[in-house]
């Protein structure tokens, strides 16, 4: 539980009916609000009774008793006899309530419906996109594990070389880039992909080493929005890639 | 599982005068010693007892067992109403918004015993300028400004004062 510590000591003075005007408004206001405050403000009742309990000592006089339990005698007290007399007003007033009860079952029912076919809706909308987030899982899983075998085809006859494919979509920043027969770099080196844009510095789009057989995919690298590309390319950067191109690109995009 | 008091407010839910002279029995020491601590006059707290009972008597269902124990709740009201009766002012606090929340259980005289003793003891031990303030803003009912006033002391210290004693207090009952 936490109480709000600007109401912290403000919840005591509320308790003591010390709290006047706005202050006192702006906790009320608070209180209707907050769970936590009402349950503190109900120990603080707690604690104000300790206090109070320590006044305890003289007992009432004798005839306090007595004067209560006059006052008491005089006034009407609550026996079963007085509801009897009351039974035609129950019995109709029961009639209404049941009749109420009736009118708010069916609207329930009702209501019950509506929200089951409401339920039955979402319930497949959701199947559908789990199915959905299955089948995209698939794919970038088949992009990006170590076991995936890429085949580069080329015309027959020719000897292999190194390719890279990017997909990307301005409006999103979405970016899927593929390579192939990649050659092996130095443990200190990595490739570096660079969106080359139509204005400005190129932008790093991600890191990458190839595999055994030269292949690599990177996913999604985190791009800004919007930026329209001239084109892309590899440079060999250190290891920990860099915020610029610090060589002359290996590769770039036709 | 129902406590005892619940079943006598309960009882007297019915109509049932018996289960009343109980309570009153149990306490009507604690209702007066505090209107008299307040008001420091017997007629005065005499007259309080008979209000805080006679509220009971006409609508017990205005203590709700399940939100704080009853001596609590009546400490509280009667403190209240003794306030409103010193600055004679009509009666503002609702007594259906008082929940009290009390830990040590008051039913039985020794556990009633025993809890005075703690409550005493904490209030022993409290830096004197604490404890007057508490005491002034819960027995004089003063406020917060009036007792700044009077102690020459910041209104932002008299607050935290207040605060701390009413913690202080609650600690007694959780080391």
């Amino acid at each position: 539980m936490s109480v709000h510590e600007q109401f912290a000591d403000d919840l005591s003075l509320y308790a003591l009916g010390a709290l006047l005007g706005e202050e006192r408004l702006a906790v009320v206001k608070h209180l209707q609000d907050c769970p936590d405050c009402r349950h503190e403000l109900a120990r603080l009742q707690g604690d104000l009774a300790l206090l109070a309990l320590s006044a305890s000592g003289p007992k009432p006089p004798l005839r306090s008793r007595e004067r209560l339990m006059a006052a008491m005698a005089r006034e009407p007290r609550r026996i079963p006899g007085r509801f009897m007399k009351r039974k035609a007003w129950w019995t109709a007033m029961e009639w209404a309530a049941a009749a109420a009860a009736v009118v708010m079952i069916v609207l329930l029912l009702h209501q019950n419906t509506d929200l089951q076919r409401r339920v039955a809706a979402l319930d497949a909308h959701s199947t559908e996109q789990h199915k959905q987030l299955l089948e995209a899982k698939d794919l970038i899983a088949t992009l990006t594990s170590s076991d995936a075998v890429h085949f580069t085809l080329v015309a027959a006859k020719t000897p292999p070389q190194p390719q890279g494919k990017a997909v990307y979509l301005r409006s999103t920043g979405t970016l899927v880039f593929l390579a192939s027969n990649m050659p092996e770099l130095p443990p200190q080196k990595t490739y570096e992909l660079w969106l080359i844009p139509t204005s400005g510095a190129p932008i790093p789009a991600g890191l990458f080493r190839p595999d055994p057989h030269g292949s690599a995919a990177l996913i999604n690298p985190p791009l800004p929005t919007g930026v329209e590309a001239k084109t892309f390319a590899i440079t060999i950067e250190p290891a920990a890639g860099s915020a610029a191109p610090t060589s002359t690109p290996i590769m770039v995009g036709s | 599982m129902v406590s005892p008091d619940a079943l006598l407010v309960s009882a007297i839910c019915s109509g049932d005068e018996q289960a009343m002279e109980q309570l009153y029995e149990r306490y009507s020491a604690i209702v007066y010693s505090v209107a008299l601590r307040i008001l420091g006059d017997t007629g005065a707290a005499e007259d309080i007892l008979q209000e805080v009972f006679m509220q009971l008597w006409r609508s017990p269902d205005t203590f709700d067992a399940t939100r704080g124990s009853l001596p609590g709740w009546l400490a509280v009201i009667t403190r209240n109403r003794a306030i409103d009766s010193l600055r004679r002012r009509r009666p503002e606090s609702d007594i259906t918004d008082v929940v009290v929340s009390i830990e040590p259980d008051l039913v039985g005289s020794t556990e009633m015993i025993r809890a005075l003793e703690k409550i005493r003891g904490a209030l022993g031990q409290m830096p004197a300028a604490q404890r007057s303030a508490l005491e002034m803003a819960f027995f004089e009912g003063l406020t917060h400004t009036e007792i700044a006033e009077k102690a020459g002391e910041p209104l932002g210290t008299i607050k935290t004062r207040i605060r701390a004693g009413l913690l202080t207090l609650r600690k007694a009952f959780h080391p």
